[in-house]
């Protein structure tokens, strides 16, 4: 626990001197800004389109969270896919470029340590990200009333994906010492597993005599990101979806000690 | 031959002893039923030609690469039951120092320090000896990254000695460096071997660093032992270690050819 602690806090201290962090930040916090104010406009615009209509029922119904901290949190989580590789790429694998690996592996720890510190110092990270994209619904507390129970619940749907798909960045650090190589095998299993699976349900079960409601066909939905984060962001925080959260970030650990394990085997 | 593979008389646990030890990758037998003894304080030159298993050795030793076949103990510490015990009785400087361009030698040595259980009371005291010690005291508070390769060495040494380790383990820790820090990086090896009472086990092929500091000589070739003998003995005849070594080697060689019946190389 000593040890995992000393690498996650080496490792979060490494990352915020390298550009790559500074990189993902900015670009994080502008694409986060720039949705913000996307939402915030087609709001407005909603709002006064349902006005022009007298449609006085659903302007009723209009609300800063359904209308307005979803759609910007749930986009998001989306764009986690795409910037995050950028960050967990060296995790492992520069470890092994570096030959600081031959350190760890011969000091008086586990993998275990070696490959929690990774993921702990990537959580942290995500953490940084998290609480940038708070900033802004943060803002409309100062003029709406926006409710704190389901804004919250969304910042930890986010927290969470996040969290989640630094277990595979940690993974896919640890099968190569190419970051290069780290980063497309990242971003090729989170797009499978936050935006593909659901199709590949779709595809591949229209096609074989199994129905979408067949065993496999609900586990493989069951591994899809997009359903646990949508009831999240509407304000159920339910055991099954926290459930999916634990068990995926378990397995992606579980493997990636495995690798880093055999790698000396062979 | 085997001289030094008597227990000790005090009753304290050799500092290495390797027993057996193999390593195979498929087909290519790297290191081949390895056995030798060093005992606490020695100062001893691990010794053959390029792709001799020099360093696959050390870094079974080291807990890095698991063997094959045959084990070892680091003072007295298994490093396969008891490899925790084992490691933390070990500093090891592999072949590139593992260092970490981005922080300073001070950071990356307390770093260390943490890693290898150094308890936290006399952490701070321990990385400031050690840093002095390799002469790094100037330095602490630079970027690695800035550092010449002479310097990087000694924080890779700084690395090694942090936790007082009872075996230091150092794998050519003069290659690829000028004359100047050779010299420099071999007085430092001196001083710690005779001030420490460190065990050193220290692969080279630079003689001269041999005879400047080791007691005895394990040679080794196509991963057999072929020479283990103290510095005293192979020089008395008059000959020069160099010569003694193109000897041994050459008579190996043609052994081997003659073992596998092939021209000889």
């Amino acid at each position: 626990m000593r040890h995992t602690l000393t690498i996650a806090s080496r490792e979060l201290r490494s990352l915020f001197v390298s550009p790559v962090a500074y990189v993902v930040l900015t670009l994080w916090s502008v694409i986060a800004g720039t949705f913000f104010l996307a939402s915030l406009i087609g709001f407005q615009e909603q709002q006064i389109q349902l006005q022009q209509y007298q449609m006085l029922d659903r302007l009723e119904q209009m609300n800063l969270n359904d209308q307005l901290i979803e759609p910007f949190i749930g986009s998001m989580w989306v764009i986690v896919l795409f910037l995050l590789p950028a960050v967990t790429m060296g995790l492992v694998a520069s470890e092994k470029a570096n030959g600081t690996e031959e350190l760890l592996l011969t000091s008086p720890l586990s993998i275990w340590d070696i490959v929690l510190g990774k993921f702990l110092a990537g959580a942290g990270f995500v953490a940084v990200m998290t609480a940038i994209v708070a900033f802004f619904p943060a803002l409309l507390f100062l003029y709406g009333e926006p409710e704190v129970g389901k804004t919250l619940s969304g910042l930890l749907s986010l927290l969470l994906v996040s969290i989640t798909y630094v277990a595979v960045g940690v993974f896919g650090s640890s099968v190569t010492r190419n970051q290069l190589i780290a980063f497309v095998l990242t971003l090729v299993l989170l797009v499978v597993i936050g935006m593909m699976l659901p199709f590949i349900v779709d595809i591949t079960m229209a096609g074989s005599g199994l129905g979408r409601d067949s065993a496999i066909a609900q586990v493989v939905a069951w591994m899809a990101t997009g359903s646990h984060v949508d009831r999240m962001l509407q304000g159920l925080i339910d055991t099954s979806d926290l459930a999916y959260f634990v068990v995926s970030s378990g397995v992606f650990l579980l493997l990636s000690k495995t690798v880093i394990e055999s790698a000396r085997w062979r | 031959m085997s001289e030094a593979a008597k227990p000790t008389a005090a009753g304290r646990p050799p500092a290495i002893e390797v027993e057996k030890l193999s390593k195979r990758y498929g087909e290519h037998e790297a290191v081949c039923d390895l056995s030798f003894v060093v005992q606490p304080g020695e100062v001893v030159g691990f010794l053959g030609p390029n792709g001799a298993g020099k360093t696959t050795t050390m870094r079974m030793l080291t807990g890095f690469l698991p063997p094959s076949d045959g084990t070892a103990r680091i003072a007295g510490h298994d490093i396969f039951a008891d490899a925790l015990a084992a490691r933390r009785a070990i500093g090891y400087l592999p072949e590139t120092p593992p260092l970490y361009p981005e922080m300073t030698p001070a950071a990356y040595v307390d770093f260390v320090a943490k890693l290898k259980d150094v308890p936290r009371a006399g952490r701070r005291e321990a990385v400031d000896r050690a840093l002095e010690r390799c002469g790094l005291s100037e330095v602490r508070g630079r970027e690695i990254r800035q550092l010449s390769k002479g310097y990087r060495q000694r924080v890779g040494l700084a690395q090694a000695i942090v936790h007082e380790p009872q075996v230091l383990v150092l794998d050519e820790p003069t290659v690829g460096l000028d004359p100047i820090q050779i010299r420099e990086i071999r007085a430092l090896m001196a001083e710690l071997a005779t001030s420490g009472g460190q065990t050193v086990i220290l692969s080279t092929h630079i003689l001269a660093e041999v005879e400047a500091i080791c007691q005895r000589v394990v040679l080794i070739a196509r991963g057999r032992k072929v020479l283990d003998q103290p510095l005293a003995e192979l020089v008395a005849g008059g000959s020069t270690l160099e010569e003694v070594f193109t000897r041994v080697l050459t008579r190996d060689e043609a052994e081997s050819a003659a073992a596998v019946g092939g021209p000889s190389a």
